[in-house]
């Protein structure tokens, strides 16, 4: 099942010259200082991770609507790098409200799932301190603001449920403490897309907890050739730093975006519209979930501000919905085109949205 | 399910090609049935329909297929050439053999022949047409123009209503006082359309409704045009006798017109027309005369109707549809009356006559049109002047040309005319020596003497027929008469010409206001031309008659026809157990000719109010308005919004023309999404809005510099261009 998205131009996230050239009503000031807390951070990204400019974009949406995304993708075409350019553009300031856990919890971790690993850890658990003579909590990797759950479908399901939950609770219980994790928490998953033998493959209902699944393509000539060539620059850039943001920055603009975009009536209608059609299409066998909806609200309202408006519009809709619904809808057998079956299914609801506006 | 889409997609396909395939093959077999329908049996145009038909399913869908797909279009065309020589001369054959007519019978072995051409015929043509049109553009433009050109060449034919065919068309149109050439102008207009709008559809359905609602406001203009000023008339009918070579009833117009057989007297009774007078008359000279035309040019040889438009102004020599009067008024008013007569032609003829001088034919409803082929009104300025009135006068008009004067004084270059005529002048009493009429009736009466009225023809082949006749035994008919004393006349300068029509005696009047005219009344008269007067009837009346002249006037038959003719009442029950059935076709046009002018301006209104409503607008409404402005304009120019597009995708797909546009979508995004928000009112700051009207201004501006003038021009003149905006 090929979940490859079609069309191009409407997944990429253009920066025509209509949007800078004459920005229509100015933007207030906190949503602006948003803006800028994102574009610092993809740009600390994007000198460390060269021509995935498109995926960049979409892990930092859900990094700031706080939802997780699986990276499906060959070895070796920077899904690490990726994750760990993330990490490290975050850092920690001295000025932080104090908290019990934020001596334990760091910018990046990164778990190898294996067959077995076990569910302790992922979370970390309960180890003797014979000196003081008293069980203390061992903090696993969890603990951390970007983890990279590394072939996530090659451990247990046990752990894997272990690590969803986590996922979707924000904490994590051991021996009946529950320990909340950041509230930055932000988990990029891999899997490889073909080797399958041994794979305990993710079923539906846990594929639904990420916010996005990214298939990512090869990229293309110019850009594997600059890869190559800035390699060592890029790594020594790494280790001194470059542009940073800090962990509370991202937590405001968080904030801020969801406070300051809107997100009309006729939008949402439209949301609900097209889910429904897509249960009711017959080519579908599974339709996505009302869940999917809600997580789908705040990436709509980032990707809204990162191209400069306070409002989600349709343009939107049509470059984060193949993305949000792509592992979340099983095709009825014999369908291989999701994205004909989603253009179906929008059309006519993306019409009805377009023509609101001249009520 | 794969395979059931794919099944659905192949059903879709075919389907798409069938309804294209079928209404064009539907369209051109209409044309071939419409110009098969005068030439042929009723077979042979159903065989030409359905040779067109057969030949463009067979082409559309064989075309790209192998065995055609490989040849080129000059072998297909070749092979249907061949394949059209081969089937005429078997048609020929089959309609020629004596043998096959032997076995299936005369009349079925025509039908067998004309069938098998005429299918023949329509399926090569056809098929030549269609390949064009399939690999070639402008082969399409051809079919359109073949199509066109059927309707127009039908259309032709019915011009003047000689030609009545397809018959149920003719007679629904004229029974109801309707031009038949409307009613068949609108199928053509609608035949083109239609296969106007099949070629766009191959290209691009979404221009389809524009361009075909255009295209439709411009043949709906045609038609008003020729409903308000009528197409132009012809003058005269050609040799080919396209526009009326109905048979002529009485007077002959042959080449020569002593050869008109008139000798034969089997068929003297039969009735020509009847005449129904509507005002009171009753002739000076004991005969009603109806003038139909006149012979005045002189060809060389003798006298002919006349070809040049400076002669005979007095004469109308075409049926109407609807009203036809002559240029001028006539000399002399005050010594003339209006007398108006209904004329029903029982025989075909080429042109209407009327009483003495007629000035004007207005075309009636037929109230019979089995009984009559031709009805009509005729005024005629009828002279009532006494002999007083007419001596003392100069011969011709001094308003003429020379060249028109001498045209009336031509005659052969036979010397004796004027020896005779100064013969019979000599004898003039002095007082009259110079007058015109008194020579005149001089001459009539040496005539009215010494000529012997008789049917025998015996100069007909005489180089001069009228100097065999005159110079010999002065024995002859009307036509020798007329020619005899209108050459005299001219030889002694008086213009003259011999009139043409029916001479009908006061006691064939049977009391009643009706007068039965019969083929033995045709007659012919010599005419002059007095100063202030006009064309006077100078007839000589032979004293002396070998012939029994007199017939049964038929007194009943002229009351039946009289009535028929005049009954109103039964003309109406006609008129309306035809309309019975249907609305008034009339009125229901009128009413649809209305509301489509309504909804013409209607459609403006809004479109100019559409376009105006920022300017007025508040301020709070001016993004909606001012922003359905924009896109009703760039909707008429042909860019719109796919269905199911967002309104950003549009912008950037024409930001290459117009990247303000871009602008203005955003703002108004952000005005409409951001006040429908959860509920809670989001407040706009009014002062920070943009300026509408300056960037209106600045798009329009954009876009005029990529979009050429004359789309421009369309885009304006469209109505309906605003309601495809959403």
């Amino acid at each position: 099942m090929s979940l490859e998205v079609t069309g191009e131009e409407n997944t990429a996230i253009p920066e025509t010259p209509a949007q800078e050239s004459a920005a229509p009503a100015a933007l207030s000031a906190a949503l602006q200082q948003a803006c800028a807390v994102l574009e610092r951070l993809g740009n600390a990204v994007k000198s460390q991770v060269i021509g995935r400019d498109e995926v960049i974009e979409l892990v930092i949406i859900a990094l700031v609507a706080d939802g997780h995304v699986l990276l499906e993708d060959f070895p070796g075409s920077g899904k690490t790098t990726l994750a760990k350019a993330l990490g490290e553009a975050i850092v920690t300031t001295p000025d932080n409200d104090s908290n019990d856990n934020l001596s334990a919890i760091v910018p990046f971790r990164r778990i190898q799932f294996t067959p077995d690993l076990l569910p302790s850890d992922v979370t970390g658990g309960a180890v003797f301190d014979a000196n003081a003579n008293h069980f203390h909590f061992r903090h696993g990797p969890l603990f951390a603001y970007v983890v990279l759950a590394d072939e996530i479908n090659r451990t247990s399901p046990k752990v894997q449920s272990a690590m969803l939950e986590a996922m979707g609770e924000k904490q994590v219980t051991v021996d009946n403490t529950t320990y909340p994790l950041d509230k930055l928490f932000f988990v990029i998953a891999t899997q490889n897309p073909l080797d399958m033998v041994g794979t305990y493959p993710l079923p539906t209902p846990q594929l639904d907890r990420f916010l996005f699944k990214i298939t990512m393509q090869h990229i293309d000539r110019d850009a594997e050739l600059n890869v190559l060539e800035t390699w060592r620059s890029r790594r020594d850039q790494s280790h001194n730093g470059g542009q940073k943001v800090t962990r509370n920055e991202l937590l405001r603009a968080r904030e801020s975006i969801d406070r300051e975009v809107q997100i009309s009536t006729a939008v949402k209608t439209a949301l609900v519209d097209i889910s429904r059609r897509l249960r009711d299409d017959e080519r579908v066998l599974q339709g996505n979930s009302t869940r999917s909806m809600v997580l789908m609200l705040p990436a709509l309202q980032v990707l809204a501000a990162m191209r400069g408006r306070d409002y989600v519009s349709a343009d939107d809709i049509e470059t984060l919905l193949p993305r949000v619904l792509a592992h979340r809808i099983e095709l009825a057998p014999g369908v291989t085109d999701f994205g004909r079956v989603l253009r179906d299914c929008m059309q006519e609801p993306m019409e009805q949205l377009a023509r609101t506006t001249l009520r | 399910m794969q395979a059931c889409e794919t099944d659905a997609m192949k059903r879709e396909t075919a389907t798409s090609q069938i309804l294209p395939t079928g209404l064009r093959a539907l369209i051109i077999a209409a044309s071939y049935w419409v110009l098969s329908i005068s030439l042929t049996t009723e077979a042979g145009s159903i065989a030409a329909f359905t040779g067109c038909v057969l030949a463009c399913f067979a082409v559309d869908f064989l075309i790209h297929r192998p065995p055609l797909a490989r040849l080129r279009l000059g072998v297909i065309a070749l092979a249907a050439v061949l394949c059209l020589a081969v089937g005429i001369a078997l048609a020929n054959i089959l309609t020629a053999s004596i043998g096959f007519a032997r076995l299936v019978g005369p009349l079925a072995a025509y039908e067998t022949g004309e069938v098998l051409e005429w299918l023949i015929f329509s399926a090569c043509l056809s098929t030549v047409l269609r390949s064009i049109a399939q690999r070639a553009d402008f082969g399409k433009v051809l079919e359109i123009l073949f199509v066109a050109s059927a309707f127009v060449i039908t259309l032709a034919a019915h011009r003047q209503g000689m030609i009545h065919r397809p018959f149920f068309i003719g007679d629904f149109a004229l029974s109801r006082g309707i031009d038949p050439s409307s009613i068949l102008m609108a199928f053509g207009c609608g035949a083109v359309l239609s296969l106007s709008a099949l070629l766009m559809i191959e290209h691009n359905h979404r221009r389809l409704p524009y361009h075909f609602t255009v295209l439709g406001l411009l043949c709906f203009s045609l038609l008003i045009y020729v409903q308000f000023f009528g197409l132009p008339t012809p003058r005269l009918t050609d040799d080919m006798g396209l526009t009326g070579t109905a048979p002529t009833g009485g007077s002959a117009q042959d080449e020569n017109p002593f050869r008109d057989g008139q000798n034969d007297t089997s068929d003297m009774q039969t009735p020509v027309a009847v005449v129904l007078f509507r005002d009171d008359y009753e002739p000076e000279g004991g005969a009603y005369y109806f003038r139909e035309s006149a012979y005045s040019e002189f060809n060389g040889q003798l006298l002919v109707v006349p070809d040049r438009d400076d002669m005979d102004e007095d004469l109308i020599d075409f049926f109407t549809p609807t009203r036809a009067e002559i240029n001028e008024p006539l000399p002399s008013p005050d010594l003339r009356k209006t007398v108006r007569i209904t004329v029903g032609m029982l025989a075909p003829h080429r042109t209407p006559f009327g009483l003495d001088t007629p000035v004007a034919y207005a075309n009636t409803p037929n109230p019979n049109s089995l009984r009559f082929k031709q009805t009509y009104d005729a005024f005629s300025m009828v002279p009532q002047y006494n002999f007083g009135d007419l001596i003392g006068r100069s011969s011709g008009d001094p308003d003429w040309t020379e060249e028109q004067r001498q045209a009336y004084l031509q005659l052969p270059a036979d010397p004796r005319y004027k020896q005779l005529a100064d013969t019979i002048l000599q004898d003039l009493r002095p007082e009259f020596a110079d007058d015109p009429y008194a020579k005149a009736l001089a001459i009539k009466d040496y005539l009215d003497r010494n000529g012997i009225y008789s049917l025998k023809n015996e100069h007909a082949y005489a180089d001069d027929p009228a100097a065999s006749f005159l110079f010999g035994d002065l024995t002859g008919y009307c036509m020798h008469f007329a020619f005899a004393a209108t050459y005299m006349y001219r030889s002694i300068g008086l213009p003259a010409r011999v009139g043409i029509g029916y001479s009908v005696p006061v006691s064939n009047r049977a009391g009643g206001s009706s007068l039965l005219i019969q083929a033995i009344n045709g007659h012919a008269w010599p005419e002059i031309y007095l100063d202030g007067v006009g064309w006077i009837i100078v007839d000589p009346a032979p004293s002396r008659t070998l012939v029994d002249m007199s017939v049964d006037p038929q007194n009943s038959l002229q009351q039946l026809l009289g009535d028929m003719l005049r009954d109103e009442a039964s003309f109406d029950e006609f008129i309306e157990s035809q309309q019975d059935s249907t609305l008034p076709l009339g009125l229901v046009l009128r009413a649809l000719a209305g509301a489509l002018l309504a909804l013409l301006l209607a459609g403006y209104a809004v479109k100019g109010y559409r376009q105006r409503a920022p300017y007025y607008a508040q301020a709070d409404q001016r993004y909606r308005l001012s922003y359905r402005a924009i896109l009703d304009s760039l909707g008429a120019l042909g860019l719109r919004r796919r269905y199911g597009e967002s309104r950003e995708s549009f912008a950037r797909r024409i930001s290459a023309m117009t990247p303000s546009f871009g602008t203005m979508t955003r703002s108004h995004l952000q005005r409409a999404l951001r006040q429908q928000g959860d509920g809670e009112v989001v407040s706009v700051d009014m002062a920070n809005d943009i300026d509408w009207i300056a960037l209106d201004r600045q798009i329009r501006q954009e876009v005029r510099q990529h979009i050429p003038l004359w789309r421009r021009v369309l885009a304006f003149l469209n109505p309906v261009s605003w309601l495809g905006t959403h």
